[in-house]
């Protein structure tokens, strides 16, 4: 592509972090040893404490393979010149498998049907064949592997098509969409049921494993506008990402804004109407008492805040009003994943604890240190995709 | 010079025929430079960027559309809200009427904001489009019936406060229109 290779570099140069890089790491490792310092004194708040920043990344990283997958398997056009910035994202899930393991050591602490005392427990002894120790970490084992092969092979397709820019790529690529979009559907879903409702193994809701999704694809496209116009004032993407891919971008972010609120209330509604005891638990808990205070303001700020900030069209076009939106959202994904956590442990009301940020900060600065690390691995944008001129000359 | 349908009737317009998506595409941007505002293209398919040459504005709908899906949502609200809070209040399955029972609510409010929203939106289109109709002028113009094969059109009409036959035919004829003609109808 000759039009923009002057002045747009194809490749990240590391001279823009320098030393922060190291800075991240450092953090990186001191939240670590404080959150595990911590885990000696309180184990339980830990668990809780890291599976909720663990699952806040989580979530991200799937939604950005998801939208891998839509790319291949709808063969889009507009994605072309954003694709590889979310093959990175989801080249994440890998080490997301490393940070697992702190959890498998806490495990009985977060998923209580695991401990000896609730073997007798009639309504656990009817889920036996799937609360099992050996098939619950069989599960998990089998969501990792697929994540990884699936977001890793996808990627290298992409960046072995950068040298010679033959279709063949693009076209195995698809195929593997394919057999990986199903796949995908059963491993978010499971992962959600596993990690996250099995935090009350009494408890159960049809609509979770939809509801988790929401929240992924939301949050991956917020983290996609950052990347993206993080990058263009450090003058990549010149001529190549315009207002155009911003606004489709911003009218996916209020489509899934709406889309999260739906299944969401259609969730809550079901459960609320039929006001069957084993399933309110889950409700009752959050709004009462002080978590009511938070339940209530990710409605307001889930939903109505960036539906109304999203809603008009010039918005959209210009990046840093959508980088303002993208960053309220992930702030509120942060809220979604604390409520969906925390009050399993903090049964009478919020109690914020210093490891809650601490286990975010750590899991955080992993996660953006191992992306940093790789950006410059590959070119920023999949430099031959056959589609990429008609993705850069893209109108809405 | 052609002229075609029913003299005594008013002219509708005036409309010339291209041989091609890029004659026509480029013709539209002359005419919106010349200020015609009453005026359209015909073309068998969709062109893409015609909006731009014809100097198209933002439709007016989305902003009907807006107030009648307002509409369905209010009229929802006092729908739901008269009867079960006001008029005869009821205590349904342990849920009182407050607040925290307002979520029984929202599947209608969503369902008439719906409705009412698309419903706005067909018909406002149809009635903006000046649909549904019998017949139109053009279609008195044999030649016309190409457009639905491999010919595009344009057609000025004669409501164009900038409309003189003579200006538009020669303005027609120096884009490269072709079978200049006159349309004689209601």
């Amino acid at each position: 592509m000759s039009e923009h290779a002057p002045d747009s570099p194809q490749t990240f140069d590391y001279k823009h972090v320098g030393g922060r890089f190291l800075g991240l790491v450092a953090t990186a490792i001191v939240a670590f040893i404080a959150i595990f310092a911590g885990a000696a004194s309180n184990p339980t708040q830990f668990a809780f404490s890291y599976l909720f920043a663990f699952t806040f990344f989580l979530t991200i990283c799937m939604g950005g393979l998801f939208w891998v997958l839509v790319h291949h398997s709808t063969d889009a056009e507009w994605s072309v010149v954003v694709r590889r910035q979310l093959e990175n994202m989801a080249c994440l899930l890998p080490v997301m498998g490393v940070l697992f393991i702190p959890l498998i050591f806490v495990a009985p602490l977060l998923w209580q049907w695991m401990q000896p005392e609730n073997a007798q427990d009639p309504l656990l002894q009817e889920k036996w064949p799937y609360l099992t120790p050996w098939f619950f970490w069989g599960r998990a084992a089998f969501y990792f592997v697929f994540f990884t092969v699936a977001a890793v092979w996808l990627r290298a397709n992409s960046v072995l098509q950068d040298t010679d820019g033959a279709p063949r790529y693009t076209v195995f690529n698809r195929r593997l969409t394919f057999a990986s979009l199903p796949l995908f559907a059963v491993c978010l879903t499971f992962a959600a049921i596993d990690w996250l409702m099995g935090l009350d193994y009494h408890w159960f809701s049809t609509m979770w494993g939809v509801y988790i999704f929401a929240g992924s694809v939301l949050s991956a496209l917020c983290v996609l506008v950052l990347l993206i116009t993080a990058l263009r004032g450090l003058g990549y993407f010149q001529n190549v990402v315009t207002p155009e891919h911003f606004h489709i971008i911003g009218k996916l972010m209020l489509a899934f804004t709406i889309f999260w609120a739906y299944i969401g209330f259609g969730q809550y509604m079901l459960i609320w109407y039929a006001n069957i005891p084993e399933e309110t638990i889950y409700f009752l808990r959050r709004n009462t008492e002080s978590w009511q205070i938070l339940s209530t303001a990710l409605v307001v700020g889930h939903f109505f805040v960036p539906f109304l900030l999203l809603l008009p069209n010039p918005g959209k076009r210009r990046p840093a009003f959508l980088c303002a939106v993208a960053v309220w959202i992930l702030v509120m994904h942060v809220l979604d994943v604390y409520v969906i956590v925390l009050p399993a442990l903090h049964k009478a009301g919020v109690v914020v604890h210093w490891m809650d940020f601490a286990c975010l900060a750590a899991v955080g600065c992993t996660v953006a240190a191992v992306f940093l690390k790789r950006l410059g691995d590959a070119p920023l944008w999949p430099l031959r995709d056959p589609r990429l001129p008609e993705s850069i000359a893209l109108k809405n | 010079m052609n002229s075609i349908g029913d003299k005594s009737a008013p002219v509708f317009g005036v409309a010339a025929e291209f041989s091609c998506a890029r004659d026509l595409y480029h013709a539209a941007e002359k005419i919106r430079d010349a200020g015609f505002r009453r005026w359209d293209v015909f073309s068998p398919f969709p062109i893409h960027g015609m909006d731009e040459a014809m100097g198209m504005r933002r439709s007016l709908l989305g902003k009907i559309v807006f107030i009648g899906g307002l509409s369905g949502f209010l009229m929802a609200v006092v729908l739901q809200f008269g009867p079960s809070s006001v008029l005869y209040p009821l205590v349904v399955a342990g849920k009182p009427t407050n607040l925290f029972t307002v979520p029984a609510f929202f599947p209608i409010m969503f369902e008439m904001t719906i409705l009412f929203s698309a419903f706005t939106a067909v018909f406002g289109m149809l009635i903006m489009n000046g649909l549904p109709r019998l017949n139109h002028a053009l279609f008195n113009w044999d030649r016309f019936k190409k457009v639905t094969e491999d010919k595009f059109f344009v057609a000025i009409e004669s409501g164009d406060p900038k409309f003189s036959e003579r200006a538009v035919r020669d303005l027609l004829e120096s884009l490269g229109g072709t079978n200049i003609t006159t349309i004689h109808g209601d």
